[in-house]
C-alpha cells in the first residue's frame, strides 16, 4: 500500500511556481494563501517562510565522510565479567544498552511467562526513578527514547539519546536493569497489559506469531527454545515479586550481559561502566548461581496441531476467505556454525510472500517459492520460508495458507519443495540469492539501532564481532554443493509440524515425514473404498 | 579481524568528543554531510548526501498527485504507479524485474495528493544502473494494453482491501469533507465504491495515462534526489545523460495552476454497528507547508502527542490527554496529525475508542486544544519541543528517509532545511507564540469532522463546535 497518509511531521507542497521554475533561485515566495498573514504583535517569532534560510544560524561546519565502514568494534571485559562493546559512528545521536543472555528458553524450571512480564515492566520505577514518567521526563531532556525486547534467548534494554547525555544513559540502564523495585500496582497493570496482548494475538487474522511459538514447540517438545515465548493464559496469575526475583538473582549476572553501544566513544562508554555497572548491587541480592538452567536444546520434530474456526477472522468490513495454515520446518544449524551462511542463502532463495503481490520489484518475485508455488497454483494464499537461528540449533521452515478443502495438496507441494531443496541450484538463482541477501544485510545496517543489536547480539554469543565487510565475502564464497550438503543434512532430521484451522484434510504427521524422506516428496497414496 | 582502525581526526563527531572548544554545539548540529543541489539546464533538480554507507537509495520526486486531477481521471496518478514498473520500451517487465532482483535492491514508489516518487534501495556501486533504470521508468514506460486491463484487477483489489484499513477510510473521508467540491477532496486511488457509483480505474484508458504523463511529468517539476554512499558530481553526470531528455515546456502553453482549495466545515458519519471500534478524527485548517506557522503547530501537537493501549506507561505518560485517557479508559489509541499542502493544510486528532467513550473522548480532545489556545505552560512547550527535535533526528535512520526527505523538501522548499534550522525555528517556540499560533488556526473555528464506525454516541456537530471556544469573561 503506497498512499502516504500524513501525521504529525509530514509536509506535501509543490512549489507554485510552475509556470516559471527554470531556475531554483530562492526568492521570497508568498503563496497563495498570502492573506493569512501572521499578525500577533512583537513576539520575536521569525516570520519567514520555511523556503527562504533563516538569518542567523552560525555557519555549518560538515562532516567529511571517510569509510566509517572499517570501524573496528571494540571489547572489553571488566573484572565482574561483563564485556563492553562499541561501534562508533559519526552522528547527534547514539544508541547504547545492555543485553542479557536470557529468555524464554530459561524458563524450565519456573513458569512460563517471565520473559512477556519483564519486557513489560522494563523501565518502571527503580531505586533512583520513582515512576515511569520520571524516566521518561530524564530522559526527553536528552531527546531520548527507550525500549525494552525480549525473546527465546536474548533480553535487551535500549535507549537512543543524544551524545552528551552519554552518563545519565548508563546510569539509568543500570537502575533499570539491576534496580527495578517491581511494585504491586506495576505487577497488576503489566498482567493487564500481558492478558490484553494475548487477547489481540489470538483475534488477529494474521496468525504468525501463534504458529511460530507452535511450530517451536513442535520442534523441540518441551525444552528450551520450545517452551512458550508469551505467557500462558493460567500463568498470568502466578507470576509475582518473588518468582521473578528468584529468576533474575540467576540469570540477571554480569558475565551474562554486554553493555553495547553505536555511535560513542569507547572509552567514554567504558568509564561510565565502571561507575554504574562495576560495583553495583542488584535489588535481589547477590548469591551464587544456583539454579542456571545450561541445557542445550534438543531438536525432537513432532506435530502439535490447534483446531480453530477461521471462517470469520476479518476485523473491518471485507470479509476475509477461510483459511488453514500449516508450517513445515526441519533443523537447520546454529548460528555458531559454518554452515549458517550456506542456510541463508537458501533461505533467501526459497523466499516466498503473499500470493496477492511481492511487493514490487525487488522483494523476491523470482525466489522458489514464487516461481514453483505461487506462480502456478494460484488456490495458494501465502507461501513464505524462515530461518530461526539459535545459538545450539537452528530451524528453517515454511509458511503455506489455503482453504480448508485443498490442504493436502498444499502439504504435498511443500514436502516436494523440501526435496527439491536437495537438488542442484542454478547457477543465477544461487548469485541472484547472494547478492539480495548481501544487499538486505547492508540496507539493515544502515539503521544504527540494527547495528546496535547486531554489535550487541554477536559479542554476547561469540565475544567478538564479525563486520559486515567480513559476512559479505563469506556470503559470496558460497557455493552450489555447500548449499546441497546442508540440504541433505537438514533432509534427515525428523519434520516438525504446525497447524492452525480447520483440519480435516490434513495428512497424518507419519504420512509427511514419508513425504519427506522420499526422493520426490510426494505423499503417500490413500485409497479410499468410499469417495 | 582484518579491519584496521581509520581514526582521522577530521570529521566534526570525533572534534567534539576531544575538545569542544573547537566547534560549537550549535555548529557541529551538522554532524550530518551536506546536502548538494545541483540543477540541470531543463530545470530537473539533482540533490544528494553523501553519508558514507554502502547502501544507496536515489528516486525520482514529482510534483503531481491525485490533486492534479479532475473527476473525470480520478486514480490515473495511482494507476500509473501500478503500471510503472510492467515493462519499458527497453526492457520487458519479465526483463526489468530481473535486473532489480539481480542486482538485489528493492524499487518501489508511492503517490499522494501532491507528490509521486519513484525510488530505489540499493548498493553504492549500483548506482549507474539504478539511475538508468529509473529514467527508464519515468520516461518511457510501455503501457501495454493488455497489462493495462490486468491491472484494473489488482487497482480494484487494492481499493478493497484499504476499505478494511479503517484508519485510511476515516482520513480519506476527512480529506473529502473538508476540501469537498475541490480536487483536494479526493482520494489518491480515486474514487471508491463507498464515494461514488465509478469505480476506479474502470474508466480509464490508456491515452489518460499518456496525457498525464505529457502534463506533469516536467523536469523543472523533478528531483532526482539521493542518499547513502553517493557522490554528487557523478550522480549529476548520470543525471545529464539519461534525464536531459525529459521535456520542460507544456504543449500549447497551457500550464496547469493550482486553484485554492478551500477548507469546509462540515462532517461525515459512516455509521456501522457490526464494527467493535469507532474511528474519529476532527481537523480544523492547518498551515500550508512552507508557512512558518507550521513550527509553532508541530510543537503543539507534541505537546498533544500520541498514546496506544499497548504503551506500558500507564498513568504515567507525558500528555496530560495521555493521561486522562488511560485513567478513565477513554480510548484505545489517539494520535496528533497534521498534513501540509502547498496552500493549505489540515491540523487534527484522530482517535479509536469503543462505542460508550467518544463523546468524552472527544471532549477532552477539544479540551487539549482550547487548552493549548489559553493555557499551555512553559513544561508542557519544553517537552514539546525537545520531543519534536529529537523525532525529526530519530526519524532519519538509514538512506530511505534522508532521501524522502531530500526529495520532498527541494519540492516543497527549493531547498533541504538543514537541522540547525529546525532547531532554531523550534527553540524560538514560546508558550505565547504557542498559544497565538493554535489561536489563529483552532479558536473559534468550524473543524471537519468524520466518524466511522458504531458512533451513536458521537457528538452532535453544533456542540462540536461550540466546544472550539471557552466563554472566558
Amino acid at each position: 500500500m503506497n498512499i502516504r497518509v500524513s501525521f504529525w511531521l509530514k509536509t506535501n507542497r509543490m512549489a507554485t511556481h510552475m509556470s516559471k521554475c527554470r531556475t531554483w533561485n530562492r526568492v521570497h515566495r508568498f503563496g497563495i494563501a498570502a492573506y493569512r498573514k501572521y499578525s500577533s504583535s512583537g513576539s520575536g517569532y521569525p516570520n519567514i517562510s520555511l523556503s527562504t534560510p533563516l538569518p542567523g544560524i552560525p555557519k555549518p561546519v560538515f562532516a567529511s565522510v571517510d569509510g566509517q565502514e572499517k570501524y573496528e568494534t571494540k571489547i572489553t571485559t571488566l573484572e565482574n565479567g561483563l564485556k563492553i562493546a562499541s561501534q562508533n559512528k559519526f552522528g547527534q545521536f547514539c544508541t547504547v544498552g545492555i543485553l542479557i543472555n536470557s529468555g524464554s528458553r530459561h524458563e524450565a524450571k519456573y513458569p512460563s511467562g517471565i520473559a512477556q512480564f519483564l519486557e513489560k515492566l522494563a523501565f518502571s520505577s527503580t531505586a533512583q526513578y520513582g515512576s515511569k514518567d520520571e524516566i521518561l521526563l530524564t530522559l526527553e531532556k536528552h531527546g531520548g527514547i527507550c525500549d525494552c525486547q525480549t525473546s527465546r534467548d536474548t533480553t535487551m534494554y535500549a535507549v537512543s539519546a543524544e551524545v552528551k547525555g552519554l552518563d545519565t544513559v548508563v546510569s539509568l540502564l543500570s537502575d533499570a536493569v539491576l534496580q527495578p523495585r517491581l511494585l504491586d500496582e506495576e505487577i497488576e497493570m503489566t498482567k493487564m497489559a500481558v492478558r490484553f496482548e494475548l487477547e489481540d494475538l489470538n483475534m488477529r487474522p494474521d496468525p504468525e506469531p501463534l504458529l511460530t511459538e507452535m511450530i517451536h514447540a513442535a520442534a523441540y517438545r518441551g525444552n528450551t527454545v520450545g517452551l512458550p515465548r508469551f505467557c500462558p493464559a493460567d500463568n498470568v496469575d502466578k507470576l509475582d515479586k518473588t518468582v521473578l526475583h528468584s529468576y533474575l538473582r540467576n540469570y540477571y549476572r554480569p558475565e551474562r550481559m554486554v553493555l553495547a553501544g553505536v555511535g560513542i566513544e569507547h572509552e567514554q562508554l567504558v568509564d561510565s561502566a565502571r561507575k554504574y555497572l562495576l560495583d553495583a548491587k542488584p535489588v535481589w541480592g547477590t548469591s551464587p548461581a544456583a539454579n542456571v538452567d545450561l541445557s542445550v536444546a534438543q531438536y525432537t520434530g513432532g506435530i502439535v496441531k490447534m483446531e480453530k474456526d477461521m471462517s470469520d477472522v476479518s476485523l473491518g468490513p471485507t470479509p476475509i476467505p477461510e483459511l488453514t495454515h500449516i508450517m513445515i520446518g526441519l533443523e537447520s544449524c546454529s548460528f555458531l556454525e559454518d554452515d549458517f551462511i550456506p542456510f541463508a542463502v537458501l533461505n533467501m532463495m526459497m523466499g516466498g510472500g503473499g500470493s496477492f503481490s511481492a511487493g514490487g520489484p525487488g522483494k523476491g518475485m523470482f525466489t522458489r517459492l514464487y516461481l514453483n508455488v505461487l506462480n502456478r497454483h494460484h488456490w495458494m494464499y501465502n507461501a513464505t520460508s524462515y530461518h530461526h537461528s539459535y545459538e545450539d540449533s537452528g530451524l528453517l521452515c515454511i509458511h503455506a495458507s489455503a482453504d480448508p478443502r485443498q490442504v493436502r495438496e498444499m502439504v504435498e507441494i511443500i514436502t516436494r519443495e523440501f526435496i527439491q531443496m536437495g537438488g542442484s541450484a542454478g547457477e543465477m538463482e544461487l548469485e541472484r540469492a547472494k547478492t539480495q541477501l548481501k544487499s538486505m544485510l547492508m540496507m539493515n545496517l544502515e539503521s544504527r539501532p540494527v547495528i546496535f543489536e547486531d554489535v550487541g547480539r554477536q559479542v554476547l554469543s561469540t565475544g567478538k564481532r564479525k563486520l559486515p565487510h567480513e559476512l559479505c565475502h563469506l556470503i559470496s564464497s558460497v557455493t552450489a554443493s555447500d548449499i546441497k550438503k546442508v540440504t541433505t543434512k537438514m533432509l534427515r532430521s525428523k519434520p516438525a509440524v504446525a497447524a492452525l484451522g480447520d483440519l480435516t484434510e490434513l495428512p497424518s504427521y507419519e504420512h509427511i515425514q514419508a513425504a519427506l524422506s522420499s526422493k520426490d516428496g510426494r505423499l503417500p497414496r490413500i485409497y479410499r473404498l468410499f469417495r | 579481524m582484518a579491519a584496521s582502525v581509520c581514526r582521522v581526526g577530521s570529521t566534526v563527531g570525533r572534534a567534539l568528543a576531544k575538545s569542544r572548544s573547537v566547534i560549537s554545539y550549535a555548529q557541529s548540529l551538522l554532524g550530518a554531510p551536506e546536502t548538494q543541489l545541483t540543477a540541470l539546464d531543463n530545470g530537473l533538480r539533482v540533490a544528494s548526501e553523501d553519508t558514507g554507507h554502502a547502501t544507496c537509495t536515489v528516486g525520482l520526486w514529482i510534483g503531481a498527485g491525485s490533486r492534479y486531477e479532475n473527476e473525470r481521471n480520478n486514480g490515473t496518478g495511482f494507476f500509473l504507479e501500478h503500471m510503472a514498473f510492467k515493462g519499458t520500451k527497453k526492457h520487458t517487465q519479465t526483463a526489468l524485474e530481473q535486473q532489480v532482483e539481480s542486482m538485489g535492491a528493492h524499487l518501489s514508489a508511492y503517490t499522494s495528493r501532491e507528490h509521486t516518487a519513484y525510488y530505489m534501495k540499493t548498493l553504492a556501486k549500483d548506482l549507474p544502473k539504478a539511475v538508468e533504470l529509473l529514467s527508464e521508468v519515468v520516461q518511457s514506460c510501455s503501457l501495454n494494453e493488455a497489462e493495462i486491463e490486468q491491472q484494473r484487477g489488482v487497482v480494484l483489489r487494492e481499493l478493497e482491501e484499504v476499505e478494511s484499513n479503517l484508519q485510511e477510510v476515516c482520513l480519506d473521508l476527512l480529506h473529502a469533507t473538508a476540501y469537498q467540491g475541490t480536487p483536494l477532496g479526493q482520494s489518491v486511488m480515486g474514487p471508491s465504491s463507498t464515494a461514488s457509483v465509478i469505480k476506479s480505474g474502470l474508466n480509464l484508458t490508456r491515452q489518460d495515462l499518456v496525457e498525464y504523463i505529457n502534463i506533469h511529468y516536467k523536469a523543472p517539476r523533478m528531483v532526482l534526489a539521493a542518499a547513502g554512499g553517493v557522490n554528487h558530481e557523478e550522480l549529476v553526470g548520470l543525471a545529464k545523460s539519461h534525464m536531459s531528455g525529459v521535456s520542460f515546456e507544456y504543449e500549447g502553453d497551457v500550464v496547469p495552476v493550482l486553484s485554492p482549495c478551500r477548507f469546509t466545515g462540515s462532517d461525515i458519519r459512516m455509521r456501522d454497528d457490526a464494527l467493535p471500534l469507532a474511528h474519529v478524527a476532527i481537523a480544523v485548517e492547518g498551515a500550508s507547508a512552507s508557512s512558518p506557522d507550521i513550527v509553532p503547530l508541530m510543537v503543539a501537537n507534541a505537546v498533544i502527542g500520541s498514546y496506544d493501549l499497548t504503551y506500558g506507561g500507564g498513568k504515567h505518560l507525558s500528555s496530560r490527554l495521555a493521561r486522562i485517557a488511560v485513567e478513565d479508559k477513554l480510548c484505545h489509541s489517539f494520535q496528533a496529525f497534521s498534513s501540509s499542502y502547498s496552500d493549505t493544510g489540515l491540523l487534527g486528532i484522530y482517535f479509536v475508542s469503543d462505542k460508550h467513550h467518544i463523546d468524552d473522548m472527544m471532549h477532552w480532545s477539544q479540551n487539549a486544544w482550547m487548552n493549548l489556545c489559553t493555557t499551555v505552560t512553559e513544561s508542557d512547550v519544553a517537552r514539546g519541543r525537545n520531543a519534536l527535535k529529537a523525532s525529526l533526528v530519530g526519524q532519519l535512520n538509514g538512506t530511505t528517509p534522508i532521501c524522502d526527505e531530500i526529495g520532498r523538501h527541494v519540492l516543497n522548499y527549493g531547498r533541504r532545511v538543514p537541522l540547525a534550522e529546525w532547531n532554531a525555528r523550534i527553540d524560538a517556540v514560546t508558550p505565547s507564540v504557542l498559544r497565538d499560533v493554535c489561536s489563529k488556526y483552532i479558536y473559534d473555528k468550524c473543524p471537519a469532522v468524520v466518524g466511522v464506525g458504531p458512533i451513536e454516541q458521537l457528538t452532535d456537530y453544533n456542540r462540536i463546535r461550540s466546544a472550539m471556544y471557552w466563554l472566558r469573561f
